[in-house]
């Protein structure tokens, strides 16, 4: 780089500020209105999208498929075409050598000259590796598995609602509805053990969260509590463990003041006198808290299964197990207590077989049944109508 | 012609920076200014009855303390928060329950048999066995709680926020 | 009244001096290409802001990070608009700043005499792509644990040293509470710190040399 050259470069700046423009007000006019746009595209990405909840760190979870920020994919996809004895090369060497190029540029770049037509090589080898790097993220983009969807408490008033719901399915059956313990029936392995109840002060007074969570995760398996947690092989993430815990202290413990919210999203609605109960509003909120533990695929439930409105009217070996105004249905015999035999002549016990339902709950049961068994509110609410409409037809006095 | 141009150009552009500025500023300042104070204006209501323990277990004529815990969640983290109170039982089933804390400045008073006082390891304020104020500096009495009876056991209303 | 307030801090702080030295200056025909490197800026101090008043709620430690975050998230009045800025805006300042080198390559302008503010922006590339690793952590959920985990990996892919640069950044062997509080004070420290000293050095490079023109066949 001689002296001349630099002399023609500032003469040609010089040139072209002449005929330029004044950094106020002429490009920050333009530097205003493109960062006003950006910003009122963070907003709308913030307001419009958000940021997607994520699962809480689980490093158990083997089904986890692992994937780094959107612009490190490339460097990720890069990565697989290299054998394991050349990985160094992929992820040191030719990083490294990019980096240091990169900074190094304008020393690597001897060509005097800055027109597009006089950089054929530089232009087209930087092309390249931009073309490179975008077609690299897209193959990891389209080679990615979605991610499974789990669910996420934000809050925890939501946790604890989340909290109920795993509590239903996963403990109900051995600890009972509210933990109250007692003699198991009808769980393969420990018919008749006795559990002394969870939800007592004793209990509630002495465990702190990390004692729950630890006996949720690892099980008692000397006294017949399988392990929960993933990392023993169970089935729940730290996660789902975490709401359990925080249902059962907010719950349970008379020191904890459950969250308004929580304990309204978890109350079983009341049904007033005349109203028709509906499967999505009332029967699903008792079923889900008492009955699914036991009730759901892979217990010995003689493949009676109380997880969807389906599953309710038409499963089961006895089916139907509830006929639309059959008072006589057996599930609606079994929860009122009265024991019934099916076609074989094999008794089915009462239900659920340690403690019985609130009278309120087998009350519901029993209208929604005699009234047919509608699936949504808006079929119940029909129903109502024309049960209450033709009475009033009726009574109009006719001239 | 020319000049009078940029000038009323460049007050074009001082006024749309101004403009797009400010909003900008109440677009994401407003929301701090109620993303910081939220804290504040959430204050978790407690009221419920809290259990002493049976009424008998309280001698009569001397003032015992008696503490329990109560969890709250603030923010993302429960606090457990431990509250003493002392018992009086003046007569059989006359009680009074007070709290602990000096209405002062909040440190915790003790009962000091030899004087039969409440006395305040702060600022030596003094307390009656009732609560009332004997000397130092607090402004008012010492907390009462409603209290009541069921089956022999004591109960007192605790309400909070 | 309000231009002798304007006198008194002229005459102490020299405005008219500031206004002719920052603002009016002479440059180019300008372009919106050119408007990429303020737009950086820009991104930068929103991340600034918003990643300052993340902290008032976030704390970085395992047993409080993830939830600390879903507390902001849903407890805190905007936190999502907070949060929402802060997620969007590092996606945004990556893409925003390649682009802008990009720019820089293709007209060339990192030639003489802006040789050395090529050399800083391509540094601050460099500590953008870093504050999104160290702050894809810190929420300290499943994508966070599990991409860190394969990111400090890679750095242990090196020859020789590798595996002691992978101890050094997760501090230890296990991605733990000490990669989590060092990726965090990397986050809002160091990086920070390096990021707005060498913005600071480029844009005074800028000023200096002035705004390079668009290359003209000649060129």
């Amino acid at each position: 780089m001689n002296e001349e050259y630099k002399k023609k470069v500032h003469k040609k700046y010089e040139k072209s500020l002449r005929k330029g423009e004044r950094f106020w007000p002429d490009s920050i006019y333009k530097d205003l209105l493109v960062s006003f746009a950006i910003f009122l595209l963070l907003v709308g990405l913030a307001t419009f999208i958000g940021v997607k909840p994520e699962p809480k760190v689980d490093p158990n979870d083997a089904a986890y498929v692992p994937r780094p920020e959107w612009y490190f994919l490339f460097l990720f996809q890069f990565l697989k075409y290299f054998p394991g004895s050349l990985e160094w090369v992929g992820a040191a060497l030719i990083p490294g050598v990019a980096v240091l190029s990169l900074i190094l540029l304008p020393f690597l770049d001897k060509n005097p000259y800055r027109h597009y037509s006089k950089r054929k090589v530089a232009i087209t080898v930087m092309s390249l590796i931009v073309v490179g790097i975008v077609a690299l993220t897209g193959v990891a983009v389209a080679t990615t598995p979605p991610q499974e969807e789990v669910a996420v408490a934000g809050s925890i008033s939501e946790q604890i609602v989340q909290g109920q719901d795993l509590y239903s399915v996963y403990c109900v059956e051995c600890h009972g509805a509210e933990g109250e313990g007692g003699i198991i029936q009808g769980v393969e392995g420990l018919e008749g053990v006795e559990l002394k109840p969870i939800s007592s002060q004793d209990e509630m007074y002495t465990r702190n969260d990390g004692s729950l969570f630890d006996i949720i995760s690892y099980g008692q398996p000397n006294l017949g509590m399988p392990p929960f947690g993933t990392s023993f092989g169970g089935e729940l993430p730290p996660g789902d463990i975490d709401a359990l815990v925080a249902f059962m202290r907010y719950t349970w413990d008379d020191r904890a003041e459950l969250p308004p919210e929580a304990a309204q999203a978890s109350a079983i609605p009341a049904l007033g006198p005349d109203e028709v109960p509906s499967y999505e509003v009332h029967i699903q909120a008792i079923s889900k808290r008492y009955c699914v533990s036991c009730h759901r695929t892979g217990k010995k439930n003689n493949n009676y299964l109380m997880g969807t409105y389906e599953d309710i009217v038409s499963s089961g070996d006895n089916a139907p197990v509830v006929v639309a105004g059959d008072a006589n249905s057996i599930l609606l015999q079994v929860i009122q207590r009265h024991a019934v035999t099916d076609a074989n002549g094999n008794e089915i016990g009462v239900m659920p077989p340690t403690k019985e339902l609130k009278p309120e709950y087998v009350d519901m049961f029993v209208r929604w049944v005699m009234a047919g068994m509608p699936e949504t509110a808006d079929d119940a609410a029909a129903l109502a109508t024309t049960a209450t409409a033709a009475p009033e037809a009726e009574a109009t006095p006719t001239p | 012609m020319a000049s009078s141009n940029r000038v009323s150009r460049r007050d074009f552009v001082k006024v749309t920076t101004a403009v797009l500025s400010t909003i900008m500023g109440a677009v994401v300042g407003l929301p701090v200014i109620g993303y910081l104070i939220d804290p504040a204006l959430k204050a978790q209501k407690s009221d419920t009855w809290i259990p002493l323990g049976p009424l008998e277990n309280y001698p009569i004529g001397k003032p015992t303390l008696f503490t329990f815990t109560r969890s709250k969640v603030n923010g993302w983290e429960k606090t457990v928060n431990s509250y003493g109170v002392f018992v009086l039982q003046k007569s059989k089933n006359e009680v009074t329950v007070l709290s602990n804390v000096c209405t002062h400045l909040s440190c915790r008073v003790n009962w000091h048999e030899d004087v039969q006082e409440y006395i305040c390891p702060c600022h030596d304020a003094q307390f009656d066995a009732d609560g009332k104020v004997l000397g130092g500096p607090p402004p008012r009495p010492l907390d009462k709680y409603e209290i009541k009876v069921e089956d022999g056991d004591l109960f007192i209303h605790f309400v909070e926020g | 009244m309000w231009s002798k307030v304007y006198d008194w801090l002229d005459e102490r702080l020299g405005l008219e001096d500031l206004y002719k030295g920052l603002l009016d200056r002479p440059e180019p025909h300008g372009n919106w290409w050119n408007t990429l490197g303020s737009a950086s800026l820009f991104i930068f101090i929103m991340q600034g802001a918003t990643g300052i008043f993340l902290t008032v709620y976030y704390t970085p430690s395992p047993d409080h990070a993830y939830d600390s975050i879903q507390y902001i998230m849903n407890g805190v009045a905007f936190g999502w608009l907070i949060r929402g800025i802060h997620h969007w805006g590092a996606s945004l300042m990556v893409l925003v700043v390649f682009i802008h080198l990009l720019r820089v390559f293709y007209t060339a302008s990192y030639k003489y005499p802006r040789e050395l503010t090529w050399i800083i922006g391509s540094f601050l590339f460099l500590l953008t792509l870093g504050m999104g690793f160290t702050g894809y952590l810190l929420p300290w959920n499943q994508r966070a644990y599990w991409a860190t985990t394969v990111g400090t990996s890679i750095a242990g892919t090196v020859p020789f040293i590798g595996p002691f640069i992978e101890r050094a950044l997760r501090g230890g062997t296990d991605i733990s509470a000490l990669t989590l509080s060092r990726f965090f004070s990397a986050h809002i420290w160091m990086l920070p710190a390096l990021l707005t000293a060498l913005i600071g050095g480029h844009l005074y490079l800028i000023m200096r040399h002035g705004e390079s023109q668009f290359p003209e066949l000649d060129d």
